[in-house]
């Protein structure tokens, strides 16, 4: 066909990075805002967001929600046969897009009539929006501790996944790597903090504090507001380094590593490979 | 502590071991005239720049001399002065050895020697500037008091001991920054004195340097992980070693693991060993070094990943060391060793 779009690797990269790294964000937020958690009170349902693939099993990648009376349960990579309510993407191209922010290709509602559970997904998805694709920090202080978490779970995970699918300079990384976590925090946030741990080529993202051993590294911010400045790119990593707004635990040779890994999940979560 | 000088956690993050070793020689000169402060030209490697600029008439730059340097600290000691002659420990402890043995030794003389870059820590400088052999070497020099300390703060202690001891000592510190292991310099360190980092009862893992803080992580994941009560000393006096700790280690966990950024020939693992296979004692019993070759090159963590003195490959190897002495005890017995569990699956789903 002459319109028919060629998948790249990249997409799948950036199609992956969204599926089991952003997508279940949905949950985060829904737990850290009561004003979100009560618009999901007492309802029961699936929600499915997909998108066309050929390969995958069914035909698409798709992550999905079980919700039973506001609780989210998250499945990433999985298709449920039969969710209440889906966002279907003909292809990861256009997921890649409508995620990254870079163009608006609407997916196929599918349960469209099913308004309560509609508008509670649509209004929470358009925080998450509002949330990663800022470019300003936001001013509450509630806010801008969300937005660091977001951050942080984002960049362990979306590390992760990219190692999972293969990402040649990820996988070098894990692959060549003994036993080691690498962590983010905020002093005397723990609840943000969240840690990414490799070996022989392995990974696993997790939330809050590594608790096996001290990490081989953390990116230790003093406060959210300059994690944000940081992972906003709004400040420069030296010179918050000398300022003391952000303490490197570790060999310095290793922070350039990480920062590497989470300039390569920038790459794709902000849709930079995609041209115009 | 007396002289006041006391460093703390925060300083201790922010300084390399060696900057630490050179704010506390600097203070050691305030306070006493007969500090004198010699280097190879090697000043700025080793830090020792501060006491310079406080104290220019009592710095020497010999030159690139090593050997020299020791004559002459040997002969400023003679003269009642109190000599830090800082070099990397390559060269302090194989290139100028004869003097260090004859000069210094032999004489029983007031210096000290401050090895920097020891290890592997300069492991991107290459073999040439490994030092793995200097606990073996200094270790078998009658009178010398040798000290690896573990971090900053420890240096900052063992510095201030060697200058109001009497005698020959060498200190073997690291190159760059040494992750933290004390927050505080009142935990009691003693020439001679192991100190007691994690107590334990099924293995005890004795360390030096940089290996202590390895140590302390490997016994966290073994009890996190694998419900293992990991003893760790830290071991950081070589010479004279505290034998009562080692044995008591032996009686109390019947395990020991040694970890050192060194060669397994001649270190502390050796003088652990003497000191158990002496004591008519047996246990389970394994050295962690740099085996009997030259080290590759490439950064310290790397290095001591590749050696297995880290926090990963000391759990490795003291989980080895449980199932061999578990499977030999439970052959004894008749038990079927294939129902002893040693290993965690491990999980890799991220979290979502």
């Amino acid at each position: 066909m002459a319109n028919e779009i060629k998948i790249t690797q990249d997409d799948r990269y950036a199609a992956g990075i969204f599926f089991y790294s952003a997508l279940p964000l949905l949950r985060v937020i829904v737990e850290s805002e009561p004003k979100f958690a009560a618009k999901f009170k007492g309802k029961s349902f699936v929600f499915q967001v997909s998108a066309a693939c050929e390969g995958e099993p069914g035909g698409k990648m798709a992550t999905h929600f079980v919700i039973e009376d506001g609780v989210f349960t998250v499945k990433v990579g999985k298709a449920h046969e039969s969710p209440d309510l889906e966002f279907a993407f003909p292809d990861l191209r256009k997921f890649a897009i409508f995620f990254s922010g870079k163009g608006m290709p609407f997916p196929k509602i599918k349960g469209m009539s099913k308004l309560g559970y509609l508008i509670p997904i649509l209004m929470t998805l358009l925080r998450m929006a509002a949330l990663l694709q800022a470019t300003d920090a936001p001013k509450k202080e509630s806010d801008k501790e969300l937005l660091v978490k977001l951050y942080f779970y984002l960049l362990p995970n979306g590390i992760s996944r990219l190692n999972k699918m293969g990402h040649p300079e990820i996988k070098n990384f894990t692959q060549t790597s003994p036993d080691r976590a690498f962590a983010w925090s905020v002093k005397d946030k723990p609840e943000l903090n969240s840690y990414i741990r490799v070996k022989a080529g392995n990974s696993k993202a997790g939330r809050g504090v590594y608790k096996r051993c001290k990490p081989f590294l953390t990116m230790n911010f003093d406060n959210a507001q300059h994690a944000l400045d940081i992972l906003m790119s709004k400040a420069d990593m030296i010179e918050y380094i000398k300022k003391g707004f952000l303490f490197i635990d570790g060999a310095p040779e290793f922070g350039a590593a990480l920062g590497n890994l989470m300039m390569t999940v920038a790459y794709y979560a902000q849709g930079q490979y995609i041209e115009g | 502590m007396a002289g006041g000088l006391s460093f703390t956690a925060v300083e201790s993050t922010k300084l390399a071991t060696a900057e630490i070793y050179g704010k506390t020689l600097s203070a050691l000169g305030d306070e006493n005239p007969n500090v004198v402060a010699l280097t190879a030209d090697l000043a700025g490697s080793t830090k020792i720049g501060d006491f310079k600029e406080k104290h220019p008439d009592r710095f020497f730059n010999v030159g690139i001399a090593e050997q020299n340097m020791y004559g002459v600290a040997a002969g400023m000691a003679k003269c009642g002065l109190i000599p830090f002659a800082s070099s990397f420990s390559v060269f302090a402890s194989l290139r100028a050895l004869d003097q260090v043995h004859t000069d210094i030794c032999y004489q029983n003389v007031n210096v000290k020697i401050i090895g920097t870059h020891g290890g592997t820590s300069f492991g991107q400088a290459g073999s040439t500037h490994h030092a793995i052999e200097d606990f073996a070497v200094v270790r078998g020099l009658v009178n010398m008091t040798l000290i690896c300390p573990a971090d900053g703060i420890e240096t900052a202690l063992a510095v201030r001991a060697a200058a109001n001891t009497p005698g020959p000592f060498y200190i073997r510190i690291n190159r760059g920054f040494d992750n933290t292991v004390y927050s505080t310099s009142d935990y009691g360190f003693q020439v001679g004195k192991a100190v007691t980092m994690n107590e334990g009862n099924d293995v005890t893992i004795i360390a030096c340097g940089s290996c202590v803080y390895q140590s302390m992580q490997a016994a966290k994941i073994l009890e996190n992980d694998y419900n293992i009560s990991a003893r760790v000393l830290n071991m950081h006096t070589i010479k004279p070693l505290d034998k009562e700790a080692v044995l008591k280690a032996v009686d109390e966990t019947r395990r020991v693991v040694t970890a050192e950024d060194h060669t397994i020939i001649g270190g502390l693992g050796s003088a652990v060993a003497e000191t158990i296979v002496e004591s008519g004692k047996g246990c389970a019993f394994k050295r962690l070094g740099i085996p009997d070759k030259f080290s590759a090159i490439g950064l310290h963590e790397d290095l001591l990943a590749m050696h297995e003195i880290d926090a990963a490959g000391i759990v490795k190897n003291v989980l080895e060391l449980m199932k061999a002495d578990f499977e030999a005890e439970a052959v004894k017995k008749g038990l079927d060793i294939t129902k002893l569990n040693f290993g965690t699956a491990e999980d890799w789903t991220d979290e979502v």
